[in-house]
């Protein structure tokens, strides 16, 4: 479970996050919505334990420990996610590669044994087939010319790959053509599981026609403004952001 | 002697001159060699040591930084056996299929070297020191390239002073099927200098790949050992001959370590040079490619990799003395702590050579806020149809890509090092060769303190 309380977080000396609170049980999927500068990713660096953002007061728990103490490879030990908006795209650094050091990386923190390269080569296989992903595209260097669906295809295999229990999506639909958001939400799907927790984070509502979320929370000013089931995004589709406002210093 | 006049000599200048005149009777060579030597060391006396109001050398004070001259290293039995060679060079360059050529302590190694072998696949080659007696025309040939170019100080005092070295010829046509590994040592914790010329002759459309490699044999006693090397290599390529000339520098941290690669290229021919330097306390790598027929081409590329108070300078000159030739340099240094990088590039095109097409870049990743790139590009162009360019940048780890990493549970400092190989590991691609790629990539992913493929 993750619970957060009465969080501040400042970027650049602005405060951006103002008192968010938010409980995600295991197993859920819950949905944070909200305009430009309410937060959204913000909140999802916050948790990824992005150095840049200063948490200034309240407290992230995640299965009872305080996620703020962690450094950014620990959090991802335990278990935390963070499909970016904006992959990086890292020149001389084959795909298969980095998979591999992260897979282990990750393994070897849990206690897990590292991954035979037999075993390895045979799980990214499986695994880039149910998202089409081409084996080819492992082997170009990390991002490289990548396409914006394969870039945020290539993030979803990285969760499965790392089997995270808590998914922070940050507008994994932006970008995506229908085609792409379709398989892109199959693979985020087939991960849905009663342990593990996503937390979805999109602009709009057509993410959630594939990834129907149980809760959805609407974010304002950098806080939880509203929370409800997954109606509230469609009455978001039709009334939009206006009730909600901007926040004054991202306005434009 | 009558020496031309220098205002000011500094000790090492002084000791420099002394250890000509003492040795002066026992180098190699004919009378012709003899006189071609008393010549060089005049011209030394006449410059001296290169200091930073030389222009060439504004950022390596070689003056500064010699204080001494060790006497000439001449030891015929240093112990050679594979852990010595593999404690020098590591293991994955040692284990390259390559015919082996072993100069060690300033001598010419025949028991260590695949001589016999090369004269099986109809190369001409045997010890510097030896053919200096009679040297045949296409030696003399590469001992008056290097002459021309005596204005530098490096092939000055090695034209004087060359001991043991490798002449080789490839004849017209004969390609090697395996790289010739030239490996250059030094004696266990024996102070001494080491001046060695080798000369590289393919003729038409001959093709070989030359790997260079510079290794320290280890300390005695833990002592600082105080190895000056001086190592010249001079190429020269028929027409549309091929030579892949690599060079690996791992020397211990005190070394002075002075290399200079001179290469004369024919018509349609390729000369490709990487340089690969980690070692010593003072590096200076020169490479001077000439175009001398048309349609030729050249790409100069390495990587250097400096911590502590290294020092490594990677000094390159381009002449396209002829229409329609090819250039290509990359450069990529890695500093840390207080290292110093230095690369200067110079492209000249002659007025008569058209099409010319050359570029030049050279990046550094400073791991380190005292660390120190210093570049010079020179473009001197005088033909008006030619295609020339240029570029330097420094920067230091991008934290984007660093917290995308760590996000993905790689450890910092295994996040730090995997960025580094993937700055450097561009270079690599130069190389044609896979196996010689991965054995370097091998050698700079330890240094780096990662593990390699």
């Amino acid at each position: 479970m993750l619970e957060i309380k009465n969080l501040h977080a400042k970027v650049d000396g602005r405060e951006i996050l103002k008192g968010l609170d938010l409980t995600v049980p295991a197993g859920e999927v819950h949905a944070i919505m909200g305009p430009n500068g309410s937060g959204k990713s913000t909140l999802s660096y916050v948790l990824a334990g992005k150095e840049d953002y200063e948490v200034t007061d309240g407290t992230i728990t995640w299965k009872g420990e305080s996620l703020l103490d962690m450094e950014p490879e620990e959090r991802a030990a335990a278990g935390v996610f963070l499909a970016f908006q904006y992959p990086m795209e890292i020149p001389g650094v084959a795909t298969m590669t980095f998979l591999r050091s992260a897979v282990n990386a990750v393994r070897k923190a849990r206690g897990q044994e590292e991954f035979s390269t037999p075993d390895f080569l045979r799980t990214v296989k499986e695994k880039a087939q149910l998202l089409k992903i081409d084996m080819e595209m492992l082997r170009r260097p990390l991002n490289v010319g990548f396409s914006g669906g394969e870039k945020k295809r290539n993030e979803i295999l990285q969760m499965s790959l790392l089997e995270p229990d808590l998914c922070i999506l940050d507008e994994t639909d932006s970008g995506l053509d229908i085609d792409a958001l379709r398989i892109v939400s199959e693979g985020v799907n087939a991960l849905r599981s009663p342990e593990r927790s996503m937390l979805v984070i999109t602009h709009y509502q057509r993410l959630l026609n594939y990834i129907v979320p149980d809760k959805v929370h609407v974010l304002s000013k950098g806080r939880v403004a509203r929370s409800g089931g997954p109606e509230l995004a469609l009455e978001l589709e039709k009334s939009g952001y206006a009730d909600y406002g901007q926040d004054e210093a991202s306005a434009a | 002697m009558d020496l031309p006049v220098q205002e000011f000599r500094t000790k090492a200048e002084q000791e420099l001159l002394d250890l000509y005149e003492r040795s002066a009777d026992a180098l190699p060579g004919s009378a012709a060699i003899a006189a071609m030597r008393q010549s060089a060391i005049r011209t030394y006396a006449g410059l001296g040591l290169p200091h930073r109001r030389v222009e060439a050398w504004k950022y390596t004070d070689l003056r500064g930084r010699i204080d001494e001259i060790p006497p000439l290293l001449a030891e015929a039995d240093v112990q050679v056996g594979e852990s010595e060679l593999e404690a020098a060079l590591g293991k994955a360059v040692l284990a390259l299929p390559a015919y082996r050529i072993v100069l060690a302590a300033g001598e010419f190694r025949g028991d260590l070297s695949d001589v016999g072998a090369l004269r099986d696949e109809g190369v001409e080659l045997g010890s510097l020191a030896q053919m200096l007696e009679q040297p045949p025309a296409w030696l003399a040939a590469g001992l008056d390239a290097a002459a021309t170019r005596d204005d530098d100080v490096v092939i000055a005092l090695n034209t004087a002073l060359m001991t043991a070295g490798l002449a080789l010829r490839l004849p017209k046509g004969v390609t090697l099927q395996k790289p010739i590994h030239l490996i250059h040592l030094d004696a266990p914790g024996v102070p001494g200098s080491i001046y060695t010329r080798n000369a590289l002759v393919a003729e038409e459309g001959a093709s070989a790949t030359v790997l260079e490699s510079f290794g320290t044999l280890g300390t005695r006693g833990g002592e600082a050992q105080g190895v000056q090397r001086n190592a010249v290599t001079t190429v020269s390529l028929g027409p549309k001959a091929a030579l892949h000339h690599i060079k690996l520098q791992r020397e211990a941290l005190e070394t002075i370590h002075l290399n200079v690669w001179t290469a004369n290229i024919g018509a349609e021919a390729r000369y490709n040079a990487f340089q690969v330097s980690l070692g010593a306390a003072l590096a200076r790598n020169q490479v001077y490619v000439r175009f001398e027929g048309e349609g030729a081409a050249t790409d100069v590329s390495g990587a250097t990799l400096a911590r502590g108070t290294q020092h490594c300078d990677t000094t390159l000159v381009v002449e396209h003395n002829v229409p329609a030739c090819e250039s290509r340099e990359l450069f990529k240094l890695v500093l840390n702590d207080e290292a110093r990088g230095v690369f200067q590039g110079k492209i000249v095109v002659a007025k008569d050579a058209q099409k010319t097409d050359g570029k030049q870049m050279s990046q550094a990743l400073l791991l380190s806020e005292r660390a120190e790139f210093d570049s010079k590009p020179e473009l001197e162009i005088y033909a008006d149809d030619v295609v020339c360019g240029h570029g330097a940048t420094s920067g230091q780890i991008d934290e984007e890509l660093l917290f995308y990493l760590r996000a993905r549970g790689l450890p910092e400092a295994e996040a730090r090092a995997l960025l580094i190989q993937a700055f450097v590991g561009e270079v690599f691609e130069a190389l044609d060769d896979e196996t010689i790629a991965d054995a370097l990539t091998a050698v700079s992913a330890e240094w780096l303190g990662t593990p390699g493929e």
